[in-house]
């Protein structure tokens, strides 16, 4: 156990080690000190409690979309289409959040959240059930699906949604009573941040102590062995890409409620993507989650910020991101290779 | 409507009096931060353009500067201005439509800081509020396109008095300029048929090349595109099928030289150049709109460096004299984000 969490320690940190290696060499190529720009992102970062405060704000909805992915990646199951459940809840939630009469008041935060995962759960029940019964592959379906929720949330947003008062693409603003409330204003860190946790603890309960969780991870170390002892793969199946649309279906309804108070074109910028490399990062532990959703919503935040302070284009930013995500896709190729050797234990 | 000399008067009286206290304590020091939107630098288009003039501001008044690009810019705009004004910059301006309320309701924690949004009106006595006319720009590129649909003797053009224009979407800020084209090309020829088509996207090329390939089969021979990305599509098709393109927002004359009539060009690089020479010389317009028309060249169409020589003098003169009209407030042009629709375009 102890040799897993050393592991786990080394399977986020290398990739960050090597990714700030790999930019302090292109600092000091344009003429940058690494340790002046470095020391700049740590400030902005975690410099005191307001920026600790927009890092957390970003990291927000990677936590959801981590946990989505994860769900279903400890099953072997490659959903790459978090980003769109995200995106098609949080559409729901955002609708229902400026339709329903306001009067309803704090009955608007189930009802949105509620919607939001049924249409997260419906939008990747489509592709489980396509794996599980007819063997398609999932990595093309949910990647597809991707395409089909910005193009119906890209129509919706700029024809039948949009907000009267503009001719960009957004909807109207939500009543103000279905804002989440702020944790430390005038932050925008918002209670979606503390659900984001609960999600994560509630995954990291179902992993351990649930027979479904179980079930999720055996399937994804060894489906003979799950047959052979008994499991249905297909029903596991379908039932990680439900799970995994619930939560990222909750996920776009935090942001939508919390964060943007509307639907709009850029809704997401990839968090379904990002949440991917988080998980990877990771390695779906409810806690490697964490750090990795912080890690990247540190760099989305500071990497904005710093630019106000220093002549330092977003490129490096993305630099660093990019690295990160590299090394962690590296490891997903160490431990798919060693799934297929059949050498990997159920420990 | 006041003229421009009492307006820029008011602006400097009410500028100077709500800078006082930051002025005391700043001088002139402080540093100007632009958020880029959506789309980021190397766009081509708005962000370029706002750029340019930001620098061009930058430059002349000795100004520090920075610009902002964020991935995520609709998500964190609020972290992203408020940190800005914590960290001491005295001017922020914002390219990102959808940092309007943000900036309206944070802008009350910062009374030093002076702040801008663009294309909405926000309250709040260190806001300025830019807008363009794009209506006027569109009114011209209309009046020109009806002159020239009808002169066969102009290579690709047809005896039909046919134009076209594709938006990206249906919504008001964008039936702005379609509208402004109609009204400029029945002022020409009040029997012309204006083909109008939405995209229902701004990024897709081929949608846009299909489109304008539609328009050009059904006889027009000059399409105006108001589709951003979608709009590359239709200038394609008019290099293509030989006819014709109307830009929009930049000069984009060069994309397909000779094939693209002229463009309506959104001079956001004037708007923001003037709003940083304002901010330099204690003269932030805050709480005002700032209107970016034809008078104050907040729009106009492009050079026609590839074009001028096919059209006839004669037309140009003619828009010329529109225009001379409507900045003598002689000729208004229709504004649907202000008036609503007009009865001849539901």
């Amino acid at each position: 156990m102890s040799s897993s969490i050393a592991s786990r320690s080394i399977g986020i940190l290398l990739p960050l080690v090597v990714s700030l290696i790999v930019s302090g060499v292109v600092l000091l190529v344009i003429g940058k000190n690494p340790l002046d720009v470095f020391s700049l992102i740590a400030t902005e970062s975690f410099g005191n409690a307001r920026r600790i405060a927009a890092t957390l704000s970003a990291a927000t909805p990677l936590l959801f979309t981590a946990v989505a992915t994860a769900v279903c990646f400890r099953s072997g199951v490659f959903n790459v289409g978090v980003e769109g459940a995200f995106l098609v809840g949080g559409l729901a939630a955002v609708f229902l959040g400026f339709t329903l009469p306001a009067a309803w008041g704090f009955a608007l935060f189930p009802i949105c959240f509620f919607a939001a995962a049924l249409i997260g759960a419906i939008w990747l029940y489509v592709p489980g059930i396509l794996l599980a019964k007819f063997e398609v592959d999932e990595v093309v379906s949910t990647l597809m699906l991707n395409f089909i929720a910005v193009a119906i949330t890209g129509y919706l947003v700029n024809g039948p949604l949009l907000s009267p008062l503009s001719g960009n693409n957004v909807t109207p603003l939500i009543h103000e009573v279905a804002y989440l409330p702020r944790l430390m204003p005038p932050s925008t860190l918002h209670a979606g941040f503390l659900i984001g946790l609960v999600c994560v603890a509630a995954y990291g309960f179902w992993c351990r102590y649930t027979p479904a969780g179980f079930e999720g991870g055996l399937i994804g170390l060894n489906q003979r062995f799950s047959r052979a002892v008994g499991i249905s793969v297909p029903r596991t199946i379908v039932g990680v890409m439900i799970l995994s649309g619930v939560i990222a279906g909750i996920g776009g309804a935090a942001h939508g409620m919390g964060q943007m108070h509307r639907f709009s074109d850029g809704f997401s910028p990839g968090y379904g993507f990002t949440g991917m490399a988080v998980a990877l990062l990771g390695r779906n532990h409810p806690i490697g989650i964490v750090l990795g959703a912080i890690l990247f919503g540190a760099l989305a935040s500071a990497g904005t910020t710093i630019q106000l302070f220093s002549n330092i284009p977003l490129d490096l930013v993305n630099i660093i991101q990019g690295t990160v995500m590299i090394f962690a896709v590296v490891e997903l190729g160490r431990i798919s290779l060693r799934r297929k050797k059949g050498t990997a234990n159920a420990g | 409507m006041m003229t421009n000399m009492t307006r820029r008067i008011l602006q400097v009286t009410t500028a100077c009096t709500s800078l006082m206290a930051g002025s005391a304590l700043w001088a002139d020091e402080r540093p100007a931060a632009m958020i880029i939107a959506q789309g980021g630098l190397g766009d081509g288009s708005w962000n370029d353009t706002a750029n340019a003039g930001f620098q061009s501001g930058l430059e002349k008044t000795g100004v520090e500067g920075r610009t902002i690009e964020s991935a995520d810019v609709a998500a964190q705009g609020e972290e992203i201005m408020r940190r800005a004004a914590d960290g001491g910059f005295g001017l922020v301006i914002s390219l990102e439509w959808i940092h309007g309320e943000p900036m309206e309701m944070l802008a009350k924690d910062y009374p030093d800081t002076n702040w801008v949004i663009m294309n909405q009106t926000r309250t709040g006595d260190n806001i300025a509020s830019v807008v363009f006319g794009e209506h006027e720009g569109s009114f011209l590129a209309g009046a020109l396109a009806a002159q020239v649909t009808t002169d066969t003797s102009i290579e690709g053009i047809n005896a039909d008095a046919t134009i076209g224009v594709i938006g990206g979407f249906k919504a008001p800020g964008i039936d702005k300029f379609i509208v402004g084209y109609i009204q400029g090309a029945k002022a020409v020829n009040p029997d012309i048929e204006v083909k109008v088509a939405y995209a229902d996207s701004f990024g897709d090329p081929a949608k846009g090349l299909q489109m304008a390939n539609a328009m050009f089969d059904e006889g027009a021979d000059i399409v105006y595109q108001v589709a951003g990305g979608t709009g590359i599509g239709i200038i394609e098709a008019a290099k293509a099928r030989g006819h014709y393109a109307i830009g929009v927002d930049s000069d984009q004359d060069g994309m397909a030289p000779g094939n693209v009539l002229t463009s309506m060009v959104k001079r956001v690089d004037v708007a923001v150049d003037e709003i940083v020479t304002g901010y330099a010389a204690d003269n932030f317009p805050g709480g005002e709109v700032i209107q970016f028309g034809l008078a104050e060249n907040g729009v106009a169409l492009s050079e026609m460096t590839h074009t001028k020589d096919k059209v006839p003098a004669a037309y140009i003169e003619r828009v010329t004299a529109y225009k001379a009209q409507i900045i003598a407030g002689e000729l208004d042009v229709w504004d649907v984000s202000s008036q609503g629709y007009p009865d001849f375009f539901k």
